[in-house]
């Protein structure tokens, strides 16, 4: 056979670089920041207007675009990587560790050793976790978020590392971060090399090519021999590498670390490539979309957060003044806006194209009538998702213990018996007491609450991330309506779970509506509403409410106390103070939802939707409905534990509901739940926030030893522990309850075969 | 007797393909008609423009006599019509009872799900379609693919339809579940329940089957009646059929005569 090049076929792919470049979306994207930065130099010309400005932004970006580049292959690939910006942190941290002279003392090069070590074993771990284990890759990934971060914390004791001193011996590896000799930064050489790479990798090589297939349609890539998790993994592990780069090229222009090294900076990334014209379904992106992407959202953050300078007139004991200062946005803005820029561009891909929203739009603006929308294949036959699993088929039949054994949820009320017994052989003098069940009770009564709203989504097959985030919106809101707007408790209790509510039907209105993945919307919230709430918060002292709201958060004897109608003595008075109002609320909430999932037809649709949503729509349900009303209901729940969080503690803190959507995840899912949808109780997760509530006591239990001393696991452990037990959770879930693994392998065995 | 179902010059286009070109279709009560033809011949395509699951270009299709406008799948059931997938359409996380009156459970107090009710109706249905299914209280992710069809065909049964239509309903059946299913089918006809078939196997039509209709690049090349018709006959209609010389089941039959 010979390969006769046909001169149609060289025309057609001879490279058109230009004409194609002028189509594009890059295109687009250089003269929106044209654009924007001609914006920037005209309402701040203090700093845009300088060179500084210029090279500042280039600066940044590199640190980003190299991490952009290792997510444009997870996204091509249709994963998702929420673990970057703690792999950038933990690489600076570990490189921090290693090298500076108050801890190891290390070599640079073994520094550098140590940090790549430990970031390709993060991308090692997701890869796993995600192509070997099963585990949904947001799920894998925000967990290696938290864990990251926890190590992070851990490993830092919280404190600020700084080795300026020592640098200055290495210059050849700390002259990546600073100007060189050409007048500009070395990190940004540093960047357009990756960049080249990965364009040409992804664009021109067998690698790019599995790369796009696996995205489009892994199955058949299967199929035609290309070794998908092998693609999978390889991504995982490009983008924990960049993480790393940008990690080292950060230690390396600020010569040290703080805690917060690399927070958020997967909501830059991740945007960073959708921005860029990559689709969060697959199969679709450029690495040179996403670095300019890069460069347009550190443009965009850089133009929010650089100050505008005016100009305001003081009148001083009768003399005008005019003082010179900077409008500035607080924190938190900047990150709500980022979050929203990266759930817009979540939409351009399939409203705008997919969906012909843009041709609609088009058509109305010269008054032609618009084209109707594209069918979309509302019969198409999928393929059937349908696991077989002998032990449900044996519960049928059981009676008694073993019926309740062959329920999904008897685990986490095992565990929760178990961890208590455990507790109680720990610290006899102290778990049983009184004080200790109150104590727990409370820190369960949050955790329950945001846990048993987050069933109905769960169950309904979608998953919301943005419930911690709620939470602390809805405190925020609460607390700066009362404190700074003087609004009267009820009523701001009122507005604060509207906020909260509302946040969860722009949740469910965006994803039924576009036809966004849950977990893509709710992360947008997770960076918008917490955005919001440090944004209410910025530089705020928020405390001293009115008793009367307080009492949301007090206990019963005092709420009664407040009537007048405490009870003084016996048990009555035992149990008055050992209850709280928010406790009771909760319980109410509870066993008012565990009804409706469980008996009422709506707890049927749910369940119908989590297990097969189009046939549940065949079957009439209106199943946008019944996933908006789960998600506001889990909307609503979180903002009540807002309010209850503000009013117990009496005062704001940013950091309220921070990781909690990690607990109550863990919780449903420990209770039975499924990521993939379809299963999950209130009793469940009751019970499954109760393992996390015990969990988290006995971490931090003082225990006694047998020489006399006491040992307490350090805090900053606690959310990496947290972490492990969540995934812990999925695994055992999809391995154990779902695919059966264990009897599968004891009948491999039986068989004799390998 | 008026046809239970008639489509008349059905036109349908996906952007640039044209998918169906004034195809006719009619389907006598209580017939059982195969709907045959390669890959992309537009048999699915056209059962979905019958259901309202696609909206036609052209053309009409008429119930009993009667122009309708299905918007989707919903409306067509109201009038007796039922279609069931290739893949079941079922909840596999819900028992056979919940998912035989899958969206219309029983309700008691017009909010609670009356699950006496429901399992003891489920229980009726499935003894009315003969059919084994262990227990209404089975997970239907444990089931096998045969007795997930079952099921399918039992949800299907509920709604008194008049006519069924079966995709691909052997494709993933074993050869025994297969002849389960015919039977099935044969018993739905005892009860008077029009079938549209759409199927790769002659040899399961030519089973149960009236009539067999061949549809070729979206259009029909010919209808034939089964008792006088042969395998043989309706794969080269398939083959090398052309819509120019397309004969209905009546012409074919006083042609043979």
């Amino acid at each position: 056979m010979s390969f006769t090049t046909d001169a149609r076929i060289t025309a057609a792919i001879r490279p058109r670089l230009p004409m194609q470049l002028v189509g594009g979306w890059e295109v687009g994207i250089l003269l929106f920041m044209a654009v924007l930065y001609g914006v920037g130099a005209w309402i701040n010309p203090g700093f845009f207007g300088t060179t500084d400005a210029l090279s500042a932004v280039l600066r940044d970006t590199a640190r980003y675009g190299v991490m952009a580049v290792g997510m444009a292959f997870v996204i091509v690939n249709k994963e998702l990587d929420l673990s970057v910006g703690s792999t950038l942190g933990l690489a600076a941290t570990v490189f921090s560790i290693l090298y500076d002279q108050y801890h190891y003392d290390l070599a640079v090069g073994w520094a550098i050793f140590g940090a790549l070590v430990v970031g390709l074993l993060v991308g090692l771990i997701n890869g796993v976790l995600v192509t070997r284990l099963n585990v949904p890759a947001f799920i894998a990934t925000l967990t290696m978020l938290f864990i990251g971060r926890g190590i992070v914390l851990g490993l830092t004791g919280g404190q600020t590392v700084s080795y300026g001193d020592k640098a200055a011996h290495d210059h050849w590896f700390f002259g990546i971060g600073e100007t060189n000799a050409f007048g500009f930064n070395s990190q940004i050489p540093i960047f357009l090399v990756v960049a080249a790479i990965g364009v040409v990798a992804l664009a021109k090589t067998r690698a790019g090519y599995q790369t796009y297939a696996v995205g489009g349609n892994a199955q058949a890539a299967g199929y035609a021999g290309i070794a998908t998790r092998r693609v999978r993994m390889r991504s995982y592990l490009l983008a924990a590498l960049t993480a790393t780069l940008a990690g080292l090229m950060n230690v390396a222009q600020d010569k040290g670390i703080t805690s917060q090294v690399g927070q958020s900076a997967e909501l830059i990334v991740i945007a960073a490539v959708i921005v860029g014209g990559a689709s969060i379904a697959g199969g679709r992106g450029r690495v040179l979309g996403a670095c300019l992407g890069a460069a347009l959202v550190v443009l965009i953050d850089k133009v929010l957060r650089e100050g505008v300078p005016i100009t305001h007139i003081v009148d001083v004991a009768g003399v005008k003044m005019s003082v010179q200062s900077y409008a500035q946005l607080p924190g938190g803005a900047v990150q709500a806006f980022l979050g929203a820029i990266l759930l817009a561009a979540v939409l351009i891909e399939p409203w705008a194209i997919r969906g012909g929203g843009a041709a609609r739009i088009w058509a109305r603006l010269r008054g032609q009538p618009a084209p109707p929308p594209p069918d979309l294949g509302e019969a198409a036959i999928a393929g059937t998702q349908m696991r077989g699993s002998a032990s449900e088929a044996r519960a049928v039949a059981a009676r008694g213990l073993r019926a309740f054994l062959a329920r999904r949820d008897s685990a986490a009320v095992v565990l929760t018996v178990l961890l208590w017994l455990v507790g109680m052989a720990l610290r006899p003098d102290f778990w049983g007491s009184l004080d200790n069940t109150f104590t727990l009770l409370l820190a369960f009564t949050e955790i329950a609450l945001v846990a048993t709203g987050l069933t109905f989504v769960i169950a309904n097959g979608d998953i919301d991330l943005s419930v911690g985030s709620v939470l602390a919106f809805s405190g925020a809101a609460a607390a700066y309506l009362m404190k700074e707007m003087s609004v009267a408790p009820l009523t701001a209790a009122v507005l604060a779970m509207a906020g909260g509510i509302a946040c969860g039907v722009l949740n469910g209105w965006v994803t039924v509506r576009f036809r966004i993945p849950a977990f893509v919307t709710t992360l947008g919230m997770f960076y918008i509403a917490r955005g919001f709430a440090a944004w209410l918060v910025a530089g705020r002292q928020l405390s001293g409410f009115p008793a009367s709201f307080n009492v949301i958060g007090r206990n019963l004897y005092e709420v009664l106390d407040a009537f007048g109608i405490a009870p003084s003595g016996g048990w009555l008075l035992a149990l008055t103070q050992a209850l709280y109002a928010q406790t009771l609320f909760m319980g109410l909430v509870a066993l008012i939802a565990g009804i409706v999932l469980a008996r009422t037809t709506f707890g049927q649709k749910v369940y119908a939707v989590g297990g097969n949503e189009r046939a549940a729509r065949y079957a009439g349900i209106n199943t946008s409905a019944v996933r908006v009303w789960a998600l506001v209901f889990s909307a609503a729940c979180a903002s009540a534990a807002g309010v209850i969080y503000v009013a117990y503690l009496r005062s704001f803190n940013p950091s309220a509901g921070m990781g909690r959507e990690l607990d109550c995840i863990s919780a449903v899912i420990i209770g039975g739940g499924s990521v993939f949808g379809g299963y999950g109780t209130v009793v469940g997760a009751l019970a499954g926030g109760a393992v996390i509530t015990l969990i988290r006591a006995l971490l931090s239990l003082q225990v006694l030893l047998p020489n006399g001393k006491s040992f307490v696991m350090p805090q900053h452990w606690m959310n990496v522990l947290i972490g492990l037990i969540l995934i812990g959770a999925v695994v055992g879930d999809i391995w154990l309850r779902q695919e059966q693994i264990l009897s599968r392998l004891f009948k491999r065995r039986a068989r004799g075969t390998p | 007797m008026t046809p239970i179902i008639e489509m008349r010059r059905i036109d349908k286009h996906f952007g640039a393909v044209h998918a169906l070109r004034g195809v006719n279709l009619h389907l006598m009560p209580g017939e059982i008609l195969g709907l045959v033809g390669d890959n992309s011949a537009g048999k699915s395509t056209l059962m979905k423009v019958l259901t309202g699951a696609y909206q036609r270009d052209a053309g009409e299709v008429l119930i009993d006599g009667k122009t309708t406008h299905f918007t989707s799948p919903q409306d067509s059931r109201d009038l007796g019509i039922e279609m069931i997938y290739q893949d079941f359409a079922l909840c596999g996380n819900m028992d056979v009872g919940q998912n035989i009156f899958l969206g219309r459970w029983p309700r008691r107090a017009g909010l609670f799900v009356n699950r006496t009710r429901m399992y003891a109706e489920a229980q009726d249905v499935l003894m009315r379609l003969k059919v084994d299914v262990n227990s209404v209280f089975q997970k239907v992710e444990s089931l096998s693919g045969g007795r997930q069809q079952s099921v399918a065909i039992a949800r299907a049964i509920s709604f008194s339809p008049r006519v069924i239509i079966f995709d691909e309903p052997t494709a993933n059946l074993s050869v025994m579940a297969t002849e389960r299913l015919l039977e099935t089918m044969a018993e739905l006809k005892r009860q008077e329940v029009a079938q549209i078939i759409i199927s790769h196997r002659l040899t399961d039509i030519f089973a149960v089957g009236d009539r067999v209709m061949v549809l070729k690049r979206g259009q029909a090349v010919g209808d034939r009646y089964i008792r006088s018709s042969s395998e043989r006959e309706v794969l080269e209609l398939i083959i090398s059929g052309t819509p120019d010389d397309a004969l209905t089941a009546e012409q074919a039959l006083q042609g043979a005569a």
